[in-house]
């Protein structure tokens, strides 16, 4: 199922048609609905029609037989009335009503105990069809006491005409049994005394052929029950007199048919839709007008609806293989307008993997697919254009970072590395470090011993990168041949800037702080070209050095530098730095700073030269924690010591 | 002839003789047609205890236009089955009768209104009644407490109370009541006053009886027929169902018209009235008191003129 499911997930075109196919489904299913429905109920008003119909009909043909008998019951009734006093002449009109009306089976005019007295007791003057022929007889006696019986009681008691319920008539003599019912009236004398029954006898055999034939439906039955719900007519004939509609319900609670039974005694018209013996069915009925009784035809729901049903499961049939074959036909079209973009994936897939070279699908759809191919065509063909670019701006800046790598290599052999510098001067503790911001830098530092005095100097170059490394290269070299015997730093720096001043297009500049050491007496000479001021510690507290600031190498040619000096450096260590230092930056922006410098330079007693430079890197990189430096890096501690 | 239309209850004669030379013959005539009222006696015959005692048993039911005690008065059987009261109006009226065994222990008599009322509030009311006897309590009850009942005697059947003819209905608890519950009519609890409930009118009912004379001619013969007759009724509380078939096939033979539904309530109803009220047992024994409240009854009410003892019911 997980499978399935999956399977529909990746792909467009089931996607697609499954969407399809059920929003169609939805509409068949609306529409059919309605349709079934209204053609069901349709089917539904016309079978209701066709048994109204028929039951109408029956209804109607055993009232016309039941009237002849009430009206032949009426005709005799004034008869009576004249013969009161005749009780001979009751046989005469008993067996004339059964000779004018061939539909009577019985007829008999009983009366009241004693009502003749010549009769004594018992008198009901009986006629009844033998054979062919009518015979009359005198039936009441003391094994038949008439006049305890319903059809004589219950005329007497409701004192009006009525029919009896149906019973079972048995005459042993000629092995014949039947459903007979009665129609009885009450004889009462001139002063209201009630006098005897009139009872006209009609057999039902007729009545039950009649409504056994009543089949509006191949297996639709019909049934009778009478005023006490017994089953007057029935198929199945072990039921008849026996149980009544309610019988059922007695052992097991059925509310429909009991509802069913109440309607129909009640003489009301109706139809129900009640399960008998598992299947539905539908159940007309209506009454026989004044009896109490009631018809019904019982049809089999299937047989009402059964060419609606097999015309649904038709349409049903026809939809759903439609349905299917839309499925099948819509998968194909979407399947097959998608295949140039199924082959787009797979190319696309291949380019992704490295595979530049490998060719979109050709094309000449319009569409969206079409456009879609174009672009990424297009997009490849740029791909491989900006590859190729990239590989070979790769290719020579890896050349370049060769390149540099070796300039920096060049650019830190130019300056001094080894320390202790001068291994045999123990009056002399000198340390320097540079860290350049890019692969070269622009800061320069160089000492030198000449004559017993030791010659330095510290500089930063406008600029880093390669124009700065070559500016602090030339530098650095002027330095060298120009510091001698005899030079001032003053001068140092006049014939540095003389020279990097002249045909200086690019304005490039340098400060520099420029230093000679006597290391007998302890003077230091120095000029200041535009550089940070140097840091002494005296005392074990570190500040700056005032002097003069001059201006940068490379500014201006005719510059005069003037020198300073200090008398005696000696046990005063001094700090030179570029302004990697102490304009560090950290993530913030914000600047390690002047004061920050001499607090480092202050926290702890002087030890070397080399143990304050990598106090102070160590601080700085701290401070900056990870941030790019912005500038070179370089410092130079210088220690002269007393001996 | 119209005297055989008598509702669907015609045929006469069930059950096939069991013609032992060795045995007794004995005919015995249960007080109506063929239905569970008398099961025990029919799993006697069928079960073979009759046949274990040496009788030879004819059971005959009568018509519906003929009333039951005509066939013992008339020596036309052996045995028949009388209510407690029916037998005392018989008495009253000079036959010598003795109870050989008493099934009912409870009255099953009821009265069921139609109009949804206490009976005992339908003063003057036409009340259906069987003209063939069995009607004594409800007519001591009308005139005890003063109802003054217009009695509507009937042949048979509940077609007057369906038609609306009459008020009301004396009924018995396991055969009218339920005919008309079949017949769709709803009876609530308020609309039916069952003696057996009432305080002074619970008299027991059915029982076998014999005449004196018959009784005297071979006692012995009398006690084994109540012996295994007994012994039918007991086998019936014991095997209700297997009662029940043997019971239809007795109806089917004599085209009575009922069902199996009807039968069975029936015979639920007649064993459940078998069982004393005091003990709960089905004692079989005709009880001294309800003897005397029955004759106290039956003579205060005018329906007797002398008071019958217990003892002259009884064979010894």
């Amino acid at each position: 199922m997980k499978a399935l499911y999956d399977k529909i997930r990746s792909s467009l075109s089931a996607r697609l048609s499954i969407w399809v196919v059920s929003f169609t489904a939805l509409i068949f299913l609306a529409a059919l609905g309605y349709m079934f429905i209204e053609s069901r109920q349709a089917v539904r008003r016309e079978a209701m029609r066709r048994a109204g119909q028929v039951l109408d009909n029956t209804v109607l043909r055993v009232n016309g037989i039941l009237d002849d008998v009430t009206i032949a019951a009426d005709n005799l009734d004034w008869l009576v009335y004249r013969n009161m006093d005749n009780s001979e002449a009751m046989f005469d009109l008993t067996r004339n009503l059964l000779l004018n009306n061939p539909d009577v089976s019985g007829c008999s005019i009983s009366f009241e105990p004693d009502f003749f007295k010549e009769r004594g007791q018992y008198f009901s003057a009986y006629a009844y069809r033998k054979d062919g022929s009518v015979l009359t007889e005198q039936e009441g006696s003391d094994r038949y006491q008439y006049f305890y019986m319903d059809w004589y009681l219950l005329p007497k008691l409701l004192n009006q005409p009525c029919w009896t319920e149906p019973y079972l008539d048995i005459d042993v003599e000629q092995d014949w049994s039947g459903l007979v019912t009665s129609y009885c009236k009450p004889l009462t004398t001139l002063d209201g005394t009630y006098a005897g029954s009139l009872s006209v006898d009609v057999s039902l055999s007729w009545l039950s052929e009649m409504i056994s034939k009543v089949k509006p439906y191949e297996n639709s039955y019909s049934v009778m029950i009478g005023r006490g719900g017994a089953y007057l007519v029935h198929p199945d004939t072990t039921k008849l007199l026996r149980q009544t509609i309610f019988t059922e319900t007695l052992e097991s609670p059925k509310p429909e048919i009991s509802e069913l039974g109440h309607a129909m005694l009640r003489g009301e018209s109706g139809m129900r839709q009640i399960r008998i013996d598992g299947k539905d069915n539908y159940v007309f009925f209506e009454p026989v007008t004044e009896t109490g009784w009631s018809v019904a035809i019982v049809c089999p729901e299937r047989d009402i609806f059964g060419s609606f049903n097999r015309l649904r499961r038709i349409i049903l049939g026809i939809v759903v293989a439609g349905l299917l074959l839309m499925f099948f036909f819509c998968f194909r079209v979407v399947s097959h307008g998608l295949d140039p973009l199924r082959r787009l994936v797979r190319q696309t897939h291949l380019i992704s993997t490295g595979r530049f070279d490998e060719s979109l699908p050709a094309t000449t759809r319009m569409d969206e697919i079409g456009q879609l191919t174009r672009s990424f065509g297009e997009m490849q063909t740029s791909l491989v254009s900006y590859i190729a670019e990239l590989t070979a701006s790769t290719a020579n800046r890896e050349r370049i970072q060769g390149e540099l790598r070796i300039a920096r290599e060049i650019q830190m052999a130019m300056v001094p590395r080894v320390f202790p510098p001068f291994p045999e001067r123990h009056d002399l503790d000198l340390y320097a470090a540079m860290t350049p911001a890019k692969e070269v830098g622009g800061d320069l530092y160089d000492y030198f011993l000449l004559n017993e005095k030791l010659y330095f100097c510290i500089g930063d170059v406008s600029g880093k990168g390669i124009p700065g490394s070559l500016l602090m290269a030339v530098s650095r070299n002027l330095f060298r041949v120009v510091a001698r015997p005899g030079i001032t730093p003053a001068r140092i720096a006049r014939q540095i800037n003389e020279t990097v001043s002249a045909e200086n297009e690019q304005m490039m500049f340098m400060t520099m702080f420029i230093g000679r050491i006597d290391l007998k007496t302890g003077r230091m000479d120095y000029c200041n070209c535009g550089h940070n001021p140097p840091v002494l510690i005296e005392d074990g507290k570190p500040r700056f050095l005032d002097l003069k600031p001059n201006t940068p190498l490379g500014v201006c040619e005719d510059w005069v530098f003037e020198d300073e000096h200090i008398a005696d450096v000696r046990g005063l260590p001094m700090l030179f730095y570029t302004d990697g230092l102490n304009e560090a930056e950290n993530l913030t922006h914000a600047q390690f700073g002047n004061d920050r410098l001499l607090e480092v330079l202050g926290q702890s007693p002087f030890v070397s030269a080399q143990e304050t430079v990598e106090r102070l890197v160590h601080a700085v990189t701290a401070f900056v924690d990870g941030a790019e430096a912005s500038d070179d890096l370089t410092l130079l501690c210088i220690k002269i010591k007393p001996l | 002839m119209r005297f055989l239309r008598i509702l669907s209850l015609a045929l006469v004669l069930l059950g096939v003789p069991k013609v032992l030379s060795a045995q007794d013959r004995f005919v015995f005539v249960p007080q109506w047609t063929a239905q569970a009222q008398f099961a025990g006696y029919y799993a006697a015959l069928e079960q073979g205890f009759y046949q274990e005692e040496g009788l030879d048993v004819t059971i005959l039911h009568p018509r519906s236009s003929q009333t039951p005690d005509s066939y013992i008065l008339g020596g036309r059987c052996d045995a028949t089955t009388l209510p407690l009261m029916q037998a005392l109006e018989l008495i009253d009226h000079g036959a010598q009768f003795v109870n050989i065994l008493q099934t009912s222990m409870n009255s099953g008599t009821i009265i069921i209104s139609r109009l949804g009322k206490d009976p005992r509030e339908q003063h003057g009311a036409r009340i259906g009644i069987w003209r063939a006897g069995h009607g004594q309590l409800a007519r001591c009850f009308s005139y005890q407490e003063r109802l003054d009942y217009n009695w509507v005697p009937l042949a048979t059947s509940v077609n007057l109370f369906i038609a609306g003819a009459i008020d009301a209905t004396v009924a018995m608890s396991y055969n009218e009541y339920f005919h008309l519950l079949q017949a769709g009519v709803t009876i609530g609890e308020e609309s039916v006053l069952r003696f057996e409930d009432m305080m002074g009118y619970n008299i027991q009912e059915e029982g076998v009886y014999m005449t004196l004379a018959g009784y005297r001619r071979n006692p012995a013969r009398a006690e084994r027929f109540a012996r295994a007759s007994r012994r039918g009724w007991e086998w019936v509380a014991e095997h209700p169902d297997e009662a029940l078939d043997i019971v239809m096939r007795y109806v089917e033979d004599g085209h009575v018209a009922t069902n199996r539904v009807m039968q069975k309530m029936m015979l639920a109803e007649v064993l459940r009235l078998q069982l004393d009220s005091a003990s709960g047992e089905r004692e079989f024994r005709l009880r001294p008191d309800m003897v005397e409240q029955a004759s106290r009854l039956m003579q205060g009410s005018g329906l007797i003129r002398r008071s019958v003892q217990f003892n002259s019911l009884m064979p010894r």
